[in-house]
Order: C-alpha cells, then sequence, then structure tokens
C-alpha cells in the first residue's frame, strides 16, 4: 500500500515535469517560429493589435497597389520597381513582358507567350536582375524596349492593364477607381461619386486618396498623418509618391485613384480552382487578415501553455526527491534495452530530423535556405542555422530531441556498464567460456568458436564468389537472384550456426552446473541444495533442459547418499557413545585389577610359577589399560570430537624432539634410526600434542615391526607449500598389500599376541587428519612407508 | 601417630585395595562407600587427607568435594575413570587438589598421597610468605641463592648441570625455551645435535621430580617448540 503510494508520487512528479518541459519547450518553440522572420517589437506590437490594417504588410501591400494603379493610369512602367509588381504576384508574367526590351537576345514575347512560359520566369528574372545595372542606362532609361515600337508597347500595356484589372476586380476586399485626367478607367466599385471617389459604406473602414502626387489616408473616420517631415527613409510607415524625395512625374500627377479597403476582409471565389482567373482573386488582404489573425490567436495559445509549462515546472521543484527515484526507475527500464537498440532508436531520431530539414519541398528545403542565406536576403534571425533550426523545426522535433538527450544522459548516470546489455556483450558472453571451469565444457565452448570462426570464413569464402560471379557474363536478372540467394544462404547460414552455438553454450553450462554439483557430492557436500542456494534455482535451471533428468537422477543419488552418511554419523555417534561408556566400565575394575596385581608383586615368598603367572598378569593388565586409553582417543579423533590447541610450530624439531624422547627405545631395539631432517624451521599449524602422539605412535610401530638390524629412515621435505615427513621401514614379515593398516584393530600379524593394540596407525591417522595434515601409507614388498604432510605457514 | 586418610569410592575392591596400598605406607586408613558416608565420617573424624572418586550412588564425587570445602581445607585427590582434559580441569576447579584417572599406578598414587600431605602438614604453615630469594612453584620450591631445588619439601639431588636447567626454567616459569637456546646458556657452547642432550637432561630431571615421568606436570616438552617449567595455578 505505502510502496503502491509512492510508486504513484514518483509517477505523478516525473510526469509533472515531464508535460511542464515539453509545454515549455514545444511552446517557446512554436513562438520563436512564429516571431522569426519578423522584426520583433514592430510585430508583437501588429500581432497584439486585433487590426490587420496596422500591419507592416498591409501597408507594403496599398503601396504595392497603388504604384500598380498608377502605372496602369498612366500606362507607363510607373515608378515602382519589379519588387512591388511582383509581390502582387498574378502580374508576374506581365512583369516579365513590361520588361523584356531590357534583355539582350530575348526575343518579343506577348503576355500569353509569357505566361505560357511562365515557369521560366525565375530564369528570366534573375538574368534580367544580373544585367539589370548595366543595361538600366543604355537601353531602359527610356522604359521602352528596342524592339517594340511605342505604339506596340502602349498597346501592349494597356493590354496588361485591362488583364490585371479583370484579374482583381472581383475581390471586393480592396475597392479602386483610377482616374485620369479625371476620367475614371478602371473601378470595381458600384457607386461612385461624381468625382470618381468612391461612396464610402459601413464595411470599409480605409480609405485612400491619390491626387496630385500627394496620398490621403483615412481610417475609421481618422486623418492618417503619411508623411512625417516629409522625406521618406527606410523606417518610414508608407512607400507611397508624395514625400520631398519622392515625387512622382508630371504625368502621373494627372492620375487620381480611390482605395477603400475592407474592415473584415471576405473571401471570394468564382469559377472552378483550375481556371486561370481563380489565381487573380489573390484574396490576399483576406489572407492577410486570416494570417494575422491565426498567428495571433496561436500566440495567445502558446503562451497559455507556455505559462502552464512554467507553472507544472515550478510545481516540480517541489518534488524533486520523489522525481529522482522515478529517474532511477526509468533508468531501470532503459537500463535494459539493448545498446545496439538505443543507437538504432538515435539513428532514427537524427535521420527523422535531417529528413524533416531536407525533404519538406522545394521551397523550404535545406538548400533553398541555404541559397538564400547566402545570397545575403531577408532573414532577421541570427545565423544560418538558427535560422533553419528554427523555421524548419516543428516544435515536436524539439520536443522529441530533448526527451532524447535526456533520456540518454540519464541511462548513463545511473547505467554505469553499457554493454552489460548489449547484443553484442550477449554475444560475446555467448561465444566466450571464461565462467566455465569444467574441462567438458570450456571444450564444448573452444569447439563452438571453432564453429563459428569456420562459419564466418565460409560466409566470407561465399561472398568473394559473389564478387566474383560479377564478372561473369549472365544476365543481369540472373545475377540479381543469384547474389540474393547467396546473401541469404549466407544469411540463414551464420543465423543457424549462432542459435546451434547458444544452444550448445546453454549445455555447456548445464554440464558445468551438473559436474559442479557432482564435485560438491564428491567433495562431501552431501546437503541439499535448498541449504545455501534457493530451493528452486537448482531445479529452475535444469527445468526443461536436455539434462533435467541427470540432474534429477543425480539429486536422487546425493539424497540417498545424504541419507546414509547421515545414518552412518548417526551410528558413528553412538559407536563413540558406546565406546567411551564401554571403557570407562572398563576402567574401574582394570583399577582394581592393577592395585591387586601389585600387591600380588610385592607379595614374598610365592613360588617362582606364581611369581610368572603374576608377571604375565601384570603385563597383560598394562596392555589392557593403555588398550582402553587408545580405543577410547581414536573413536574421538574419529568422530571430530577431539579438542584441539592448534598453533605454529616447527615441524623439524617436532620430529626431534619426540625423536629425542624416544631415544632409549630406540636405542635398546636392534634398529639404526636414519634422519634427515632440515635445520631450518618448517613451520605448520598443527595440535604439538596430537603431533606428537601421532610420530610417537609411527616411530613405535615401526620399532615394532621391523626387521632386526634393518633402518628407519624419517625424512622431511618442504617444498614451498607443503611440509612432508616420511617415515620408512622395512617390515620383518609379509605385508598384505591390500591391507589398510589405518583401520582399527588392524595389526601385520593375524594372530594378535604381540603388544600393539592395533590402533598406533589408526590413532596417527585420526590425529593427523584432526589437525589438518593428510596420512598416508605405501605398501612396496617389504619397505613400509608413512608419510604425513601439512600445509606449510 | 599414623594419619587418617579417608578413600571413597563405591568399588570395595578398590576402597580395599587403596586401603592396603596406604596402610602398607603406614597411615590409618577410613573407608567409605559413597558422598553421604564420607561427609559423616568427616564430620565426625579427624581425616588429614580424602582420596574421592566422582561417580558414586548418592553423593557424586564432586558435589562431596565442594560440601568438604565449605568446612575443611583438608587435601582431597579426585579419583575418575573419566580421563579427559574437560573432567581434570572441572575436578580441580571444584576444589580437589589433585586429580588422578583412573586405571592409576598405585604406586604414584601413593606418592601423590604422600606430596599432598607433606605440602599440607610440614610447607603449608612454615613458609606461608614467599620469599624474595625462593620461585614457588607448586609442589616445587626453588632457592635461588643456595641453588637448591626442594619436592614437596625434600631437596632434590640434581647434578651441576641439572642445576643449572632447572636455574634457568625456574627463573622463567612458563616461558618455552627451545632446546639450542638451552643448550647455548647451559653449555655455554654453540648449540649442536642439542635435541637429543638437553632431552636426556630433561628426562633425568624428570624422574627425580615427577610423581609420574610419564605424564610430566611440570617439566612439560611443547612439541615442535621446546620444553618449558609448567606454571602451577595453584601454589598456595
Amino acid at each position: 500500500m505505502d510502496t503502491k503510494w509512492k510508486n504513484r508520487k514518483n509517477a505523478i512528479s516525473f510526469l509533472i515535469f515531464f508535460i511542464g518541459v515539453s509545454l515549455v519547450l514545444g511552446n517557446t518553440m512554436d513562438i520563436l517560429q512564429d516571431l522569426s522572420g519578423e522584426a520583433m517589437p514592430q510585430y508583437v506590437q501588429q500581432l497584439l493589435v486585433d487590426d490587420y490594417q496596422q500591419s507592416d504588410t498591409f501597408r507594403g501591400y496599398i503601396a504595392d497597389r497603388l504604384a500598380t494603379f498608377l502605372a496602369m493610369a498612366t500606362n507607363s512602367f510607373g515608378y515602382s520597381n519589379y519588387y512591388s509588381y511582383r509581390n502582387g504576384y498574378n502580374t508576374a508574367y506581365e512583369v516579365a513582358v513590361l520588361q523584356q526590351g531590357t534583355m539582350e537576345g530575348v526575343p518579343p514575347m506577348t503576355v500569353s507567350e509569357a505566361q505560357y512560359y511562365g515557369y521560366n520566369y525565375d530564369d528570366y528574372y534573375y538574368q534580367y536582375y544580373n544585367d539589370y545595372d548595366e543595361d538600366y542606362a543604355g537601353n531602359y532609361s527610356d522604359g521602352k524596349s528596342p524592339s517594340l515600337t511605342d505604339e506596340q508597347l502602349a498597346e501592349q500595356r494597356k493590354e496588361i492593364a485591362q488583364r490585371y484589372h479583370d484579374n482583381i476586380k472581383r475581390d471586393q476586399n480592396l475597392l479602386y477607381s483610377i482616374l485620369y485626367d479625371g476620367k475614371v478607367l478602371y473601378t470595381n466599385a458600384e457607386n461612385l461619386e461624381a468625382d470618381g471617389s468612391i461612396i464610402p459604406s459601413e464595411n470599409y473602414n480605409f480609405f485612400l486618396c491619390f491626387d496630385d502626387g500627394k496620398v490621403q489616408i483615412s481610417k475609421d473616420g481618422q486623418e492618417l498623418d503619411i508623411y512625417g517631415d516629409g522625406y521618406y527613409r527606410d523606417d518610414s510607415d508608407w512607400y507611397v509618391p508624395g514625400y520631398r524625395n519622392f515625387q512622382v512625374d508630371k504625368e502621373m500627377k494627372r492620375a487620381t485613384v480611390y482605395m477603400a479597403v475592407a474592415k473584415e476582409p471576405l473571401f471570394y471565389r468564382e469559377g472552378p480552382s483550375y481556371d486561370s482567373n481563380y489565381r487573380a482573386m489573390d484574396n490576399a488582404l483576406y489572407w492577410l487578415h486570416y494570417e494575422l489573425r491565426h498567428t495571433r490567436n496561436r500566440l495567445f495559445r502558446n503562451a497559455t501553455y507556455l505559462a502552464i509549462g512554467l507553472a507544472l515546472l515550478f510545481l516540480s521543484c517541489f518534488t524533486r526527491k520523489s522525481r529522482r527515484e522515478a529517474k532511477e526507475k526509468i533508468a531501470g527500464f532503459t537500463g535494459k534495452l539493448w545498446l545496439e537498440c538505443k543507437i538504432v532508436i538515435w539513428l532514427f531520431l537524427v535521420c527523422l530530423i535531417f529528413a524533416r530539414c531536407i525533404a519538406v519541398g522545394y521551397d523550404y528545403s535545406l538548400w533553398y535556405d541555404l541559397l538564400w542565406a547566402y545570397e545575403g536576403n531577408d532573414f532577421k534571425t541570427a545565423g544560418l542555422y538558427g535560422s533553419i533550426l528554427l523555421t524548419q523545426f516543428p516544435a515536436l522535433c524539439w520536443s522529441i530531441l530533448f526527451w532524447g538527450i535526456y533520456l540518454t544522459v540519464n541511462d548513463r548516470k545511473y547505467n554505469k556498464k553499457v554493454w552489460r546489455h548489449s547484443l553484442t556483450g550477449k554475444l560475446y558472453k555467448t561465444l566466450l567460456a571464461r565462467e566455465l571451469q569444467q574441462p567438458i565444457s570450456r571444450k564444448m565452448a573452444h569447439r563452438n568458436r571453432i564453429a563459428i570462426g569456420i562459419a564466418l570464413f565460409h560466409v566470407l569464402l561465399l561472398l568473394f564468389g559473389v564478387w566474383l560471379l560479377l564478372f561473369v557474363p549472365l544476365a543481369i536478372l540472373a545475377k540479381i537472384v543469384l547474389i540474393l540467394l547467396v546473401y541469404l544462404t549466407a544469411i540463414i547460414f551464420l543465423l543457424a550456426e549462432y542459435l546451434v552455438c547458444a544452444k550448445n553454450m546453454e549445455t555447456a553450462r548445464d554440464i558445468e552446473a551438473l559436474s559442479n554439483r557432482i564435485n560438491d557430492i564428491r567433495n562431501g557436500d552431501y546437503t541439499s541444495p535448498g541449504t545455501d542456494i534457493p530451493a528452486d534455482s537448482m531445479e529452475n535451471r535444469f527445468a526443461g533442459h536436455d539434462l533435467e533428468h541427470i540432474m534429477n537422477r543425480l539429486e536422487d543419488i546425493r539424497h540417498g547418499m545424504a541419507i546414509a552418511v547421515d545414518n552412518q554419523m548417526k551410528s558413528e555417534r553412538m559407536k563413540v557413545e558406546l565406546i567411551a561408556n564401554v571403557s570407562h566400565d572398563i576402567k574401574t575394575p582394570l583399577t582394581s585389577i592393577i592395585s591387586y596385581v601389585q600387591f600380588l608383586k610385592e607379595e614374598e615368598g610365592l613360588p617362582d610359577h606364581v611369581k610368572d603367572y603374576v608377571m604375565i598378569l601384570d603385563e597383560k593388565s598394562q596392555r589392557l589399560k593403555n588398550m582402553v586409553q587408545d580405543v577410547f582417543a581414536v573413536s574421538k579423533a574419529a568422530s571430530g570430537e577431539l579438542p584441539m590447541h592448534m598453533e605454529t610450530l616447527d615441524f623439524g624439531k617436532l620430529l626431534r624432539q619426540t625423536m629425542a624422547d624416544m631415544e632409549e627405545q630406540i636405542a635398546n631395539s636392534k634398529l639404526t634410526f636414519r634422519a634427515e631432517i632440515p635445520d631450518t624451521p618448517v613451520m605448520i599449524l598443527a595440535d604439538g600434542q596430537r603431533m606428537y602422539r601421532v610420530f610417537q605412535n609411527l616411530f613405535q610401530n615401526a620399532i615394532q615391526y621391523s626387521l632386526d638390524s634393518s633402518r628407519v629412515y624419517v625424512t622431511l621435505t618442504a617444498d614451498g607449500t607443503t611440509a612432508i615427513a616420511s617415515i620408512k621401514n622395512t617390515s620383518h614379515m609379509e605385508l598384505e598389500k591390500d591391507k589398510d593398516f589405518t583401520e582399527r584393530f588392524t595389526r601385520g600379524d593375524q594372530s594378535r599376541t604381540d603388544g600393539g593394540s592395533g590402533l598406533g596407525l589408526s590413532i596417527a591417522q585420526s590425529f593427523t587428519e584432526a589437525c589438518g595434515g593428510k596420512f598416508n601409507m605405501e605398501i612396496d614388498a617389504d619397505l613400509f612407508t608413512v608419510t604425513v604432510s601439512f600445509q606449510i605457514q | 601417630m599414623s594419619e587418617c586418610i579417608l578413600v571413597v569410592d563405591d568399588d570395595r575392591a578398590i576402597v580395599k585395595a587403596l586401603g592396603i596400598l596406604l596402610e602398607g605406607e603406614g597411615y590409618e586408613v577410613l573407608k567409605a562407600y559413597d558422598g553421604l558416608q564420607a561427609l559423616d565420617i568427616l564430620a565426625t573424624r579427624q581425616v588429614r587427607l580424602v582420596l574421592i572418586d566422582v561417580m558414586m550412588p548418592k553423593l557424586d564425587g564432586l558435589s562431596a568435594v565442594m560440601r568438604i570445602r565449605e568446612k575443611q581445607n583438608i587435601p582431597i585427590i579426585v579419583l575418575s575413570a573419566k580421563s579427559e582434559d574437560t573432567d581434570k580441569i572441572l575436578g580441580l576447579s571444584m576444589g580437589a587438589d589433585d586429580y588422578v584417572a583412573k586405571p592409576f599406578n598405585p604406586q604414584e598414587l601413593a606418592a601423590r598421597v604422600k606430596s599432598q600431605l607433606r605440602r599440607y602438614t610440614l610447607l603449608g604453615d612454615i613458609h606461608a610468605g614467599n620469599r624474595a630469594d625462593e620461585i614457588k612453584n607448586g609442589r616445587l620450591l626453588y632457592r635461588t641463592d643456595e641453588r637448591v631445588l626442594y619436592a614437596d619439601g625434600e631437596a632434590v639431588r640434581l647434578t651441576a648441570t641439572e642445576t643449572k636447567i632447572i636455574d634457568l626454567l625456574m627463573r622463567n616459569l612458563g616461558r618455552v625455551f627451545p632446546a639450542e637456546e638451552i643448550y647455548r646458556r647451559v653449555w655455554e657452547e654453540d648449540a649442536f645435535a642439542s635435541e637429543n642432550t638437553v632431552m636426556v637432561h630433561i628426562r633425568r630431571i624428570r624422574e627425580k621430580l615427577e610423581l609420574n615421568p610419564k605424564e610430566p606436570e611440570y617439566l612439560k616438552v611443547v612439541w615442535g617448540i621446546g620444553y618449558k617449567m609448567e606454571k602451577q595455578e595453584k601454589c598456595n
């Protein structure tokens, strides 16, 4: 419940952050995009005032129209340059005709011809524009074409004017009447005053009057100040004649133009859209109005979203902790993704962005932008790339880019090991066998590597063959089919090879686990797998695998062995207890026996044969005493209940001390002891008292069972890690080869009449092993060798 | 006047044997066959030493030892078939003065009884305090000025070399000396094949002062390291 709420909290906090950032980023970009390419402060101001007539574009439009109308009125080229015509774009062809006379080597063209070649207009235009400066003075100053007569030119211009009028007159957003010498030449207004001016109606709020070379404008019944101080400057609002530095000639002063502009432009259309006349109905004012209003609305919308986004971001400042947890969780999720997937996603993203830049369309292509930027044209945003990014990137792109980077950084922050979750890493792991220890699984992995190597070589050969195939004269189709076939084969081959290898590796790992388990069992780990590893892991590891049933059988064996060992341990413990009790029970009567035998020994005046009996009793009771003690010790040692006092001691010294301790016995025997013990200390960790007992027993064993006058060799060797003491003696009787002399109560002779308890070697072995050493015995003919080895400290 | 010794064991044969043994040594022997009987006898008779078995009916030996110790300070030797170190430690910490494992050598037991009695009657009162020139260790007392070793108050006859070894070991109770060092300091020569020589001397000294030379209590071998004079915890 608590964690659920916490998770939810984390998710919500991250969601807030996500939405906030996305909103801020997207809308900031949208706003920048809307405003880019414009003079910002004025533009924003114009956008904020809901009046399209106050925009720069509107003023430019009106000025252009005025220039065109004046040209129409005077049937001349007018004062304006090509640009103004171009802006009234349907007159582009006309411009070409008007200006064709200025282009050398270009044959004269009628309007319809120009229209026909319309698609070539740009070529004309550029050529013209480049030649403009040179030709202006010579050919163009008189405004005449060298190849057309004045009459022809006048005729052409009249035709253009008429066509133009026909094209635009149906757009009632702009009413106009064009007069020359007080006579109305063109008008699209239904009602005119007697002087040719347009009768105001309530739908129109903008009136312009050009008369006597000066312009008067009234908007909403108020007169506008157009000329200011009377000089035209770059920043002047109106590009119309009438400034002191912008006058029209006498001819134009005879023209009068009235214009009325609709307050709310409407959309006019007539005829099908494929009709050439349709182009004329550019509805420029309507679109201007529409564009401004929509931009404004969009701007407001964006601003609102931006505000919401900022508020959310502010809010997310307070949930930083849970956001971090969410980030960690996301990192955990992204960490599971293959590295290759991430790279592919990034490539895709980058491609997408560039594709958007390049392939949006001709006009908005990257190259177009580059060109324009190079030409020094009107980009008001700073920098080429800035302009490209801002104008071409949709806000979504920015958001995706941002979140892509964000997730990548987040991923890198929390997932340090990049390669762990990658396809390459996985492949690498599949084919490498670093963790495999068992020879068989290592061998399998090695074979796998060879197989993969051969497969790769094979594929290379195939590809080489394909390359050779290209030189064989064959039909192209056949070649393609062949190449495709070969590639397909290669891919299928590699895939199959990989799958087989992966499966093999799986089996190798299973075998590894299996042999590890066998090793464990061999080393005496009979515990159920449930005790040290999670209960189901061993079963699950093999569930459904090829080795499942083998593993199950092994488990059965292990289980059986565990039970057997358990039983044995139990019986061993019981045996020790029994021996302890028995030896204790024997000791008490033995005490009496020994005591009374002692008294008998001290008794005087006994017959000699009775004295002999007493001697035998004494001897045997002493032996019984030793045996009882030995039995007790060995049973305890074997059951691992012997208390140990481990200390670091010198192995060599221990041997020397023991031999010195037993010097008397050695001297009394007919044996020679040859000791070869290094003087340098050989330090081992053992219980000195117990080890003394071990070697005492071993020496006694040697003394007891050696051939008379033979030699006993005692050597100590140290090879850096282990110290090995060995005692070799020649047995005085034949040794049975397969007899285990460390078995309790085992003796060289079966009759058991000598003094040994039969426990000497057993005690030696038990004590050595209890001290952590190794006890070993070898019989080679009559040579009896015992080695005791310890780890050197 | 013969000293009175109380023998306690549920095995009558052993009690009888001990009786024969100790009477042979000239002591008066009182016999008890369980712990309670022993306590009764102790309440009525003047006893100088107690030999007591551990496993007995009615009241076991160790409990009896504790009850005795509440009233009397006489030497107590515990006899037991339990021969483990832990059993010995338990017995001694319960208040026993000595612990003899069954089956025991009668002569050794007699020696131990003698030793305990001597310490209790002769040394316990006479040499109450430690003199500066005396080193006391359990049954042993070494007079540094005279260079004489006493065991249970009797001077031990040692040769010159043995005295030197004892001098070294008694002055450094509990310290382990490698054979080479003993050789160097006693013989004042460089050690060469010292192990055997030192061992021979150690064994001879043991025979003179240990009650059971096969299981020495004082002169001990530290196997694989050297030799030492074991420091006895109970040295009055």
